[in-house]
């Protein structure tokens, strides 16, 4: 096979994998806030339960999880499974990552001081103007560096996809690999990664420079 | 009517009281300082005044309407719009300014009259600039907060919470997070507030000042208020403890 070849089809899975990527991202990023707005609920039942859902998607791994997803309802209710494959990555995926984001939230909230909210408080804001106004802008700020830490592991992540045999970069890379016996696509996988990873890094970069007009 | 009554007022953190039962109260156009050593509740009771944090007992009252008061041993609030009426009576200066570190100068001081008093776009900012001016920051409207000294900051806040237009100012120790030499210049705005005969109620460390530009002191201690009145009632009390913390300060 040239390299060519190899380069097109595995091309063709790196859309597969921007794919898993970019949904998860969309998905988990607001899923992450609706998750830190349970976790510090006044509701005990509601704040416990998703102090467990976080600890269980930070505790277990991710490619187990995806397992359970994707299998979980053909096992407990023989249900058809066979188109539900995308479906059932995107939740895992998203709903992982949500944990995570969820935590950086929390902690990029609680780094906020205690008077910003007593001077909104002084100055009339109402709690959604507070959240969205004084709130959400700074904590943005606060947890950028460790949101790029999660992004760029999500990226890498996605390549457990292959353990549902889901045909995204890593899994051509996998089966060209062992077909064609040679190391090659392994190294332009790699290579793949490596450059949208440092694309990612820019990215987040510029977002990082563009929120350093205040300290 | 008075603008602010305080009557009985009564909180403890933990257990442990940190008001015990304080009456006063605050007249249209009246400058009240409250002195006292630090841990006497003074903090405590401008908190309680501006309604961050929820007393434990007895009642307030802003132009005769009740601003917070206990049922059955639970604090109890006004319902939302007199509550909005009521919050908008007064601003409060912070020791740590607390301004919003994101927005400008000029945003820090036109946001809330915009977004939350829904007034004019134009007629705030003109407004603000006035403010600024006054404050002797024309030039630091587009500034951010991490770009101004301390005593600047402070002015910004002040600026802040006039653009409100409030019936009253609360300071909480306006100069303790400030380096000697600045405090100067916010005692100075203090004071060209007070010639506009600006209701305010000061709770400060400088003796010297609270003499000087109070209508009436009050003087705490644990909780309680030692002695009231003016400021030569207070700074020739016979009261032993005042004596001292006033000889104290004055040796520094």
């Amino acid at each position: 096979m040239s390299i060519d070849v190899m380069l097109e089809q595995l091309t063709m899975g790196f859309g597969q994998t921007c794919l898993i990527f970019f949904m998860t991202l969309l998905l988990s990023l607001p899923l992450g806030m609706v998750v830190y707005f349970g976790r510090v609920s006044k509701i005990k039942l509601f704040s416990w339960g998703v102090k467990i859902y976080i600890s269980i998607m930070r505790g277990t791994p991710l490619m187990l999880q995806l397992l359970v997803w994707y299998f979980a309802p053909y096992y407990l209710w023989g249900m058809n499974i066979g188109g539900y494959k995308l479906t059932a990555i995107l939740l895992g995926c998203s709903l992982n990552y949500a944990a995570y984001f969820a935590e950086i939230y929390r902690s990029g909230i609680e780094a906020i001081p205690q008077g910003q909210y007593e001077a909104a408080a002084i100055l009339e804001y109402s709690r959604q103007q507070t959240f969205f106004r004084i709130v959400l802008p700074q904590m943005t700020k606060n947890v950028l560096p460790s949101v790029t830490n999660e992004v760029i592991t999500l990226v890498k992540d996605t390549s457990l996809v292959y353990s549902l045999s889901y045909v995204e970069m890593f899994a051509v890379a996998k089966q060209i690999a062992a077909a064609q016996t040679t190391i090659v696509p392994f190294f332009i996988a790699g290579a793949f990664y490596y450059v949208f990873n440092y694309v990612v890094a820019g990215v987040m970069e510029i977002f990082e420079k563009k929120m350093d007009y205040y300290r | 009517m008075s603008l602010l009554e305080m009557k009985h007022i009564k909180k403890e953190f933990g257990g442990l009281p940190v008001i015990r039962d304080i009456s006063f109260s605050v007249e249209q156009g009246e400058i009240l300082a409250i002195i006292g050593p630090s841990g006497s509740g003074k903090s405590t009771l401008l908190r309680c005044a501006t309604l961050l944090e929820n007393i434990e007992g007895g009642e307030i009252l802003y132009m005769g309407k009740k601003a917070a008061w206990m049922e059955n041993r639970k604090p109890m609030f006004p319902k939302k719009q007199q509550r909005k009426e009521i919050q908008s009576c007064f601003g409060l200066v912070f020791q740590n300014f607390n301004l919003f570190p994101h927005f400008s100068v000029m945003k820090n001081i036109t946001d809330a009259p915009i977004r939350v008093q829904k007034r004019d776009k134009k007629a705030v900012y003109a407004e603000a600039k006035v403010l600024l001016e006054k404050m002797g920051l024309a030039d630091k409207a587009d500034a951010y907060p991490y770009q101004l000294s301390g005593g600047q900051q402070q002015r910004v806040s002040i600026a802040r919470a006039l653009a409100l237009k409030p019936k009253m100012l609360f300071f909480d120790e306006p100069t303790s997070a400030l380096d000697p030499e600045i405090t100067g210049e916010i005692l100075k705005v203090i004071k060209d507030l007070a010639a506009e005969h600006m209701t305010m109620v000061i709770v400060t460390h400088e003796m010297k000042f609270a003499r000087n530009v109070a209508d009436r002191i009050i003087f705490m201690e644990k909780g309680r208020i030692v002695v009231q009145g003016t400021p030569e009632d207070v700074f020739s009390s016979e009261n032993q403890r005042i004596q001292e913390f006033v000889g104290k300060l004055s040796l520094e």
